[in-house]
């Protein structure tokens, strides 16, 4: 092949193409910001037309759509719907229009393309964006006593330290039934309860014991990350920040963000540190997976499974406190490689832990998978419609468990990943609960023979690179697939040392539009368990139980009843202690 | 099923560790809260800037006689990044880490250190300790007196401090004769030093 058919391959150029054909003249601009990352730039207008066709006209698939107050650099707003193509030609494309700073209005995407429904109604609440034709017109992050006329993320907005005086007193959400039956009984669930860090306010809209549908509310707190990584950190100290987004994957989103400034940065990252960026990512999965499948076994009635897989976690937790000197993940990337090399030492314990969370988890598994309860509690139920999974763009497990083959370490391999022999996406197509905690399990067994895999295949050498030249308001993406799914980062550098604009989105942002898709036809005893097998960054859902139902409407279920019944049904050991 | 339950549940025997009646077992490089050794530590502030959740902070006093250091083990991730840049190890990660306390107060510590005069204008401008610092690897790098006092060791082993790549004794022996005064007053001395020789060099100094 000669040079010039080589530069003419390089990934994405075929999309690119592909809408320069389909669409003459829409083009006005293509930059390039990594070997594998593509950005061109449309009228606004052309936006529903374009991101329709690269979605469902070239297998694409819609991460995330960043928002951008580009005024300072440019004089206009600007809108990136960034594309993970996974067909033929496996690439990320981002579709980027400007939006008039005197209109501030911009054509939705939503109806053509659902997945955007987050992300335009969260650029409406952060920039005061309007997409106009965008079906939900409700907040979607900021809270109910915000001012109106207040956007957190313009650059002229606020003083990040200053909370405005709030609005109203009252919670005024209003929750959509987009169901058919007439007359519903509506369930809350939430928002808060005292032992509930993470809270969410759900309504399950049921027809006896059915849910007819449900309608959900999160971001109660929202912690302003991406504000505070602008204003107050330097880039180079955000990797700490992008840690603390999860209790969970808190590596997948330092690496994340690690990689979306080398990239756009240029920065060479050490073939020793890539592999042990991967190893940490895959002591992450570990240690969620065995979370995961603990609480399946909880939903299902076997709480004596519940409490022999959390055992077997703690040895996940000793790796993580081998390999990091924590035992979380955390604190070990910086922008060019990581901290700490694995010695000689550490690389034998590792792989003895890894033996024996092998045999342990394989007798575990064993055991759940032959308990009577596991089939009929999650076979066929929180089914996940694959057409709905399709024009939402779930991710993980999720997506994974509807027969979609989405993994961005196999669709998209970075770092150790791309060196890794005789592994694959690992799918099934129940659509239900089980297929989800079936995917998880052989992703389990996968993790820890890359683990092993890596450790013998990492090339000895530097662990970080420094000494770079950082170029201003230069952008990239920053991919990893946490336990959950893929986690996104989207950063531009500034001309101080600091992000200029920094969009982390986690894997469950993109699961949760799903969530009522899977409520609708199930009984209310299954909720529980529809929303663990999302496995949602925010793991008390189970926990919250119901508010004041009385003062609520004439209409909802007595707390008592409903506490009865899920008592009855998933026998939860937590239900004591949470009440008292 | 049932079988291989209480299989796996005698194979097991006990589940738990001794902790808290037994002591833990930490891996080595273990981060835990990160102590402070006040006779070592220079108050440069290194590890206030290097710092991602400010939980160190380096304050002068009003009367600006006096900087402190203080640390809010509240704010504090544990991350280790103080302990990296640290010119005389003052800061290590200990394995300590049972910090609860009764009242939020207790989670902080702080250190002041005296801050030294500008020999020629009295403004205050820096740590004595760390102006003392200074001198020493000045005259480490020089070849002359060899380091005393508190911190020898960590004396020797700076060699990233600016003067000893410098070079030449003369450049030591100027850059030691100005370690008493102030920014101030040194910009204001190369600027009269730039003037005069400005003539046989050029005058390509800016």
């Amino acid at each position: 092949m000669t040079r010039k058919e080589a530069a003419k391959v390089r990934p994405g150029q075929t999309h690119v193409e592909a809408v320069r054909d389909t669409f003459p003249g829409a083009v006005l601009d293509v930059a390039r910001q990594a070997e594998d990352q593509v950005t061109i730039t449309i009228p606004a207008d052309m936006l529903p037309d374009v991101v329709e066709f690269l979605y469902y006209g070239r297998d694409g698939w819609l991460p995330n759509m960043v928002g951008n107050d580009e005024r300072p650099l440019n004089g206009r707003y600007a809108l990136y719907y960034l594309l993970s193509m996974e067909g033929a030609d496996p690439s990320f494309v981002t579709v980027r229009a400007e939006v008039d700073p005197s209109t501030r209005e911009f054509p939705s995407v939503t109806p053509r393309v659902p997945a955007c429904v987050w992300s335009e109604r969260e650029v409406r609440d952060m920039f005061g964006l309007a997409p106009v034709g965008l079906p939900d017109e409700r907040r979607l992050v900021l809270p109910d006593d915000w001012p109106d006329d207040l956007y957190p993320l313009r650059k002229d907005s606020m003083d990040y330290r200053r909370r405005p005086a709030p609005a109203t007193d009252v919670e005024n959400y209003s929750f959509l039934y987009e169901g058919d039956v007439e007359e519903t009984t509506e369930v809350p669930m939430g928002p808060l309860h005292i032992t509930s860090d993470e809270p969410g306010h759900f309504r399950l809209f049921v027809e006896g014991e059915e849910i007819v549908d449900a309608d959900y509310r999160l971001f109660y707190v929202h912690r302003g990350m991406e504000k505070v990584a602008e204003s107050r950190l330097s880039y180079d100290a955000v990797t700490f920040l992008a840690d603390r987004i999860c209790g969970i994957c808190g590596c997948a989103h330092s690496v994340a963000y690690a990689e979306s400034v080398e990239r756009a940065q240029g920065i060479e990252v050490p073939l020793r540190a890539q592999y042990i960026r991967t190893i940490l990512l895959e002591v992450e999965r570990l240690h969620s997976h065995l979370l995961n499948l603990g609480l399946v076994c909880h939903y299902c009635g076997f709480d004596t499974g519940f409490q022999h897989f959390f055992r077997v976690r703690e040895k996940a937790m000793d790796l993580a406190e081998l390999l990091t000197g924590a035992r979380k993940t955390y604190g070990l990337n910086l922008i060019g490689g990581v901290r700490r090399d694995i010695l000689e030492d550490q690389k034998m314990a590792t792989v003895r832990l890894v033996r024996e969370l092998r045999g342990d988890v394989e007798a575990l598994v064993d055991m759940l998978l032959s308990t009577a309860n596991f089939e009929s509690r999650t076979a066929g139920i929180g089914r996940l419609d694959p057409k709905a999974a399709r024009d939402f763009s779930p991710v993980g497990p999720v997506a994974r468990g509807c027969g979609f083959a989405r993994d961005v370490r196999f669709n998209h391999p970075f770092d150790g990943y791309a060196h890794l022999e005789g592994f694959g996406v690992r799918t099934h197509d129940g659509c239900d609960v089980q297929s989800r905690t079936l995917v998880r399990i052989e992703e389990f067994m996968d993790s820890l023979s890359m683990i092993e895999q890596l450790l013998d295949g990492a090339p000895a050498g530097p662990v970080l690179t420094e000494g770079w030249t950082y170029a201003p308001h230069k952008f990239a993406l920053g991919y990893t697939e946490a336990p959950r799914g893929e986690d996104m980062h989207w950063a531009m550098a500034g001309d101080n040392q600091k992000c200029y604009r920094w969009r982390a989105k986690a894997a469950t942002y993109s699961n949760w539009p799903v969530l009522r898709h899977m409520f609708r036809g199930n009984t209310v005893a299954d909720a529980a368990i529809i929303v663990g097998s999302i496995d949602p960054c925010y793991s008390c859902t189970d926990r919250v139980t119901v508010v004041d139902v009385n003062k609520r409407t004439e209409t909802v279920l007595t707390k008592s009843q409903l506490e009865s019944y899920c008592r009855r049904r998933t026998h939860s050991p937590l239900k004591g202690r949470g009440d008292a | 099923m049932m079988l291989k339950l209480f299989k796996e549940i005698r194979k097991t025997g006990c589940g738990t560790v001794g902790y808290p009646y037994a002591p833990l077992d930490l891996p080595k490089g273990y981060r835990g809260k990160p102590s402070h050794d006040e006779a070592a530590c220079i108050a440069c502030g290194a590890c206030a800037v290097a710092c991602p959740p400010n939980a160190i902070s380096m304050e002068l006093s009003s009367e600006q006689d006096q900087i402190t250091w203080a640390i809010n083990y509240g704010r504090c991730v544990f991350c280790g990044r103080c302990e990296e840049v640290c010119p005389t190890f003052a800061v290590k990660l200990s394995e300590e880490f049972e910090l609860a306390v009764m009242s939020k107060d207790d989670l902080e510590e702080s250190c002041a250190y005296p801050v030294a005069t500008c020999a020629r204008c009295g403004k205050p401008y820096a740590s004595a300790k760390e102006i003392d610092y200074a001198r020493r690897v000045l005259a480490q790098a020089g070849g002359g007196e060899a380091a005393g006092g508190g911190a020898p060791a960590a004396a020797s082993e700076a060699p990233g401090a600016p003067a000893a790549s410098a070079g030449s004794p003369a450049d030591v022996a100027a850059s030691l004769s100005k370690i008493g005064l102030c920014l101030e007053c040194r910009r204001r001395d190369d600027g009269v030093a730039a003037v005069r020789h400005a003539p046989a060099q050029g005058g390509a100094l800016c």
